[in-house]
């Protein structure tokens, strides 16, 4: 289970805790009814990094509990699961909750047969159309909160809320709803959510001349800084990424675009319509111009940023030859587990580097301050194209062990945040605060999250449009102008059925 | 006029007839046989004939993304017209062209010089021969990693070496220039296949009769001339089925091109394939990929009739003789 790209193929064998589970139930079920399940576990009016705190230890949860009244714990079925777990790119505390998971999850429903593949983040969407034109795709699938629409308008996926599997749906952020939702009917469970932050190494801003305590407040104060670095020290200031047809490439240049008061469509407007396409406006102009100007003006990012995704940024930012970069606060762990990897003079670099990481909030642009609203959803596939046909208690087994307040916080460990916002009130929430470095500061960031446009062609949009758009302006294939005007007709032709 | 006509068609018809039935009662004659094949007819019919009948068929559909395939619209020739008329599509065919043609040239005559020098005797010439084996041999996914970090634009080795020894000032942009990007993966692509083109000609050297290459040295010739009078028309046959399996490969090529740039920066590596590649599964655009993976059908059929006629020719000689 744990390499990527494994199969897990889980024993069928009926052994314990169905007669505990059935006992304690209807215990749990009732005070879960009460206290949780019709009431909002938390209240997003107050969001703060001193309320997160405040709640977070305060409840405790049975997952077998619950799940059981869901599904019985003894039922015996087959369960087939497809999501992007851990990569070799991820902390190694990721692979050992991963492991307890399943062996959590073998423990509690020990006669479903289950066989979870963990497919590369890159690869699951194409894979997924694959298989699905086949009639060959898995019962429950969790993509990044990008994918499910296309899959959704299509007729591939079920209905399925979160009150299906025992949750109220006031216990997941409206945003990620809304990317769970297709003309209105609900396709799915959020299970995680998160926000990026900006992460900075303080000892080169130092070096540079900066305030080594204070990340750039403005989107033109990263451009100004990136060039301090590059001139001063002759590294890269920032962590740009543009490769082409990658998830990386929006995550970290939306916020951009939306913060200088653009957008693809009207998608960071309080009510998006999806109609009005905005790659050519001002704002997103102002910001392609920015990008232009680090990387061809100043040279003050890395060259290889069309090539790049994050992975790659990895390597400079822990050898102390990138400044600032975009990421997750799974950042942070990383940083710690390539230090312990490092020898001799390398791990001098490393050490000093892990020391002087920062994180800060994402800078503010002239409209407003903005982060990609990210995180995954699960969702059910339609019986006609799951391969060996579908079992619908096994998947809602399944889905309330993932989304419960325990697994839904401990999965998200490192990387994100539960999408189950009673996970917020587990002890495991409080452990996480207690032990992960900056996870507040990621998770101040909730509040300006922007989702992706919930609509078919996002995907389209986001991966391949916007990329594309960078790297013509880049490369100077374009003028910046052409290349927001160029992107703009894209999107446009695709929305009306054209190429 | 229509006398001769007429007497020049009765035997033109009459032989075609007696063609016909010769060729009826030859399968007939062969039944067995062709029961034989019969398995594999059937898979080939399965996973061969399916797929491009299929494919054909999409071509005339359109494929918007909140539709499922079954529910495709018909739209006759448009996508044929959309590819044709695409901008994409003339810079894509120009790289493809580029790529193909520098690859298989360079990939040949890099493996015609190292074959002549293996053929003959010296010390080491198996280890020789075995070293210059290896690119074929290593997975071509784990040499495009190998070569993207030799070329990093910031941190490649191939880059820090220019530099150190003062030939460039600063890494060079192998990849994330739209100018070099599409050399640079020919360089990766001809290391991968020229040790392909160096075993077929090896094997042909074999056939060159030693005694025609010793006569001509005593007739005083140059090393040249023994080259280009003796052994070239030897290895005619054996170079123009090389030459057309590295075409055919190449046109096809799409793992170095896609692990190492993924068709970029800005569709400057972009070749048919990889093109095909992102329109079906990165766009959705099911119905124009397959206009376009038609269009590259027929190339490939037309290369392909090349390669069975210089397959077949000594064949046909001798069936005419």
């Amino acid at each position: 289970m744990t390499n990527s790209q494994g199969r897990a193929p889980r024993p069928a064998r009926s052994t314990r805790r169905q007669a505990a589970g059935r006992a304690v139930a209807a215990l749990v079920i009732a005070s879960l009814l009460s206290s949780t399940a019709y009431a909002q576990s938390v209240d997003l009016s107050q969001w703060s990094p001193e309320y997160i705190r405040s709640i977070a230890g305060t409840e405790e949860f049975d997952t077998a509990g619950h799940c059981a009244s869901v599904v019985p714990l003894d039922y015996e079925g087959r369960l087939t699961y497809w999501w992007t777990g851990p990569t070799e790119a991820s902390p190694q505390i990721e692979h050992q909750i991963n492991e307890e998971f399943w062996a959590a999850w073998a423990e509690t429903y020990p006669n479903i047969e289950t066989d979870a593949q963990n497919i590369d983040y890159n690869q699951l969407l194409d894979r997924l159309r694959t298989t699905l034109l086949g009639n060959a795709g898995p019962m429950v699938v969790r993509l990044q909160i990008l994918g499910g629409v296309e899959f959704a308008s299509k007729g591939y996926f079920q209905e399925l809320a979160p009150e299906d599997i025992g949750y109220p749906t006031a216990d997941f952020w409206p945003g990620a709803m809304k990317s769970v939702t297709w003309q209105g009917t609900t396709y799915g469970v959020p299970t995680n959510n998160e926000t990026m932050a900006l992460i900075w190494n303080a000892d080169i801003f130092e070096r540079a001349g900066l305030d080594p305590e204070s990340p750039p407040a403005t989107w033109d104060d990263l451009v100004a800084y990136s060039k301090q670095i590059h001139d001063e020290l002759g590294i890269s200031g920032y962590g740009l990424v543009a490769r082409q047809n990658a998830g990386n490439t929006p995550f970290r240049f939306m916020p951009q675009l939306w913060a200088y008061g653009g957008g693809a469509l009207d998608e960071a407007e309080e009510n998006p319509t999806y109609e009005t396409v905005q790659l050519n406006s001002e704002g997103a102009v102002a910001a392609l111009q920015a990008a232009y100007d680090m990387y061809v003006r100043d040279k003050s990012v890395p060259t290889s940023a069309l090539t790049n995704t994050q992975n790659e940024n990895q390597a400079p930012f822990i050898a102390g030859q990138l400044a600032m970069m975009i990421a997750h606060p799974s950042e942070y762990a990383k940083m710690v587990d390539l230090a312990g990897l490092a020898t001799g003079a390398d791990k001098e670099i490393a050490d000093t580097v892990v020391e002087n990481m920062r994180y800060g909030l994402i800078p503010e642009g002239p409209e407003r301050r903005a982060v990609v609203f990210g995180g995954s959803n699960m969702h059910f596939v339609q019986p006609d194209y799951v391969e060996g046909g579908f079992d619908e208690q096994a998947a809602k087994a399944f889905a309330c062990f993932w989304n419960s307040p325990e697994w839904s916080t401990k999965l998200a460990w490192t990387g994100s945040n539960p999408g189950n916002l009673a996970g917020f009130k587990t002890q495991w929430m409080k452990e996480r605060l207690d032990t992960i470095k900056f996870l507040d500061v990621t998770t101040s960031m909730l509040p300006s999250g922007i989702p992706f446009p919930v609509i078919p062609e996002a995907t389209e949009i986001m991966n391949i449009i916007v990329p594309d758009m960078l790297q013509n302006a880049l490369t100077e294939r374009m003028s910046v102008e052409e290349a927001a005007a160029d992107a703009a007709a894209k999107v446009e032709s695709l929305l009306g059925g054209g190429l | 006029m229509s006398i001769a006509t007429g007497r020049a068609a009765g035997p033109s018809t009459s032989q075609a007839a007696s063609r016909a039935s010769g060729i009826l009662g030859r399968v007939i004659a062969h039944r067995t046989d062709y029961l034989y094949v019969l398995p594999a007819l059937i898979v080939m019919l399965v996973v061969i004939a399916f797929p491009i009948y299929y494919t054909i068929e999409l071509s005339f559909f359109r494929t918007p993304p909140n539709l499922q395939m079954r529910d495709k619209i018909w739209t006759g020739l448009d996508n044929y017209v959309t590819v044709l008329r695409s901008p994409v599509f003339h810079e894509v065919t120009i790289n493809t062209i580029i790529w193909t043609v520098a690859s298989t040239l360079v990939a040949f005559l890099l493996g015609l010089g190292a074959a002549l020098s293996l053929h003959r005797e010296f010390v080491g010439r198996g280890v020789m021969r075995a070293l210059l084996l290896i690119p074929y041999v290593v997975s071509a996914v784990a040499a495009s990693y190998v070569w993207k970090w030799l070329y990093h634009s910031d941190f490649g080795v191939i880059g820090a070496i220019a530099v150190q020894l003062g030939l460039t000032s600063e890494p060079i942009n192998f990849l994330d220039n739209r100018q070099t990007v599409l050399a640079s993966l020919i360089v990766v692509n001809i290391w991968k296949e020229f040790s392909f083109a160096m075993v077929m000609l090896m094997a042909g050297l074999q056939t060159v009769p030693e005694q025609l290459l010793r006569a001509a040295q005593v007739d005083g010739a140059s090393a040249w001339n023994r080259f280009w009078h003796v052994t070239f028309p030897h290895l005619r046959g054996v170079s123009m089925v090389t030459v057309l399996l590295l075409m055919v490969a190449n046109f096809n090529s799409f793992i170095i091109p896609f692990v190492m740039t993924g068709g970029g920066p800005a569709d400057a590596s972009h070749i048919w394939i990889t093109h095909i590649y992102q329109l079906a599964f990165g766009r959705q655009q099911w119905g124009v990929a397959s206009a376009y993976a038609v269009i590259l059908f027929i190339v490939m059929m037309t290369l392909g009739y090349f390669y069975v006629k210089a397959l077949t020719r000594g064949d046909e000689n001798r069936a005419g003789g």
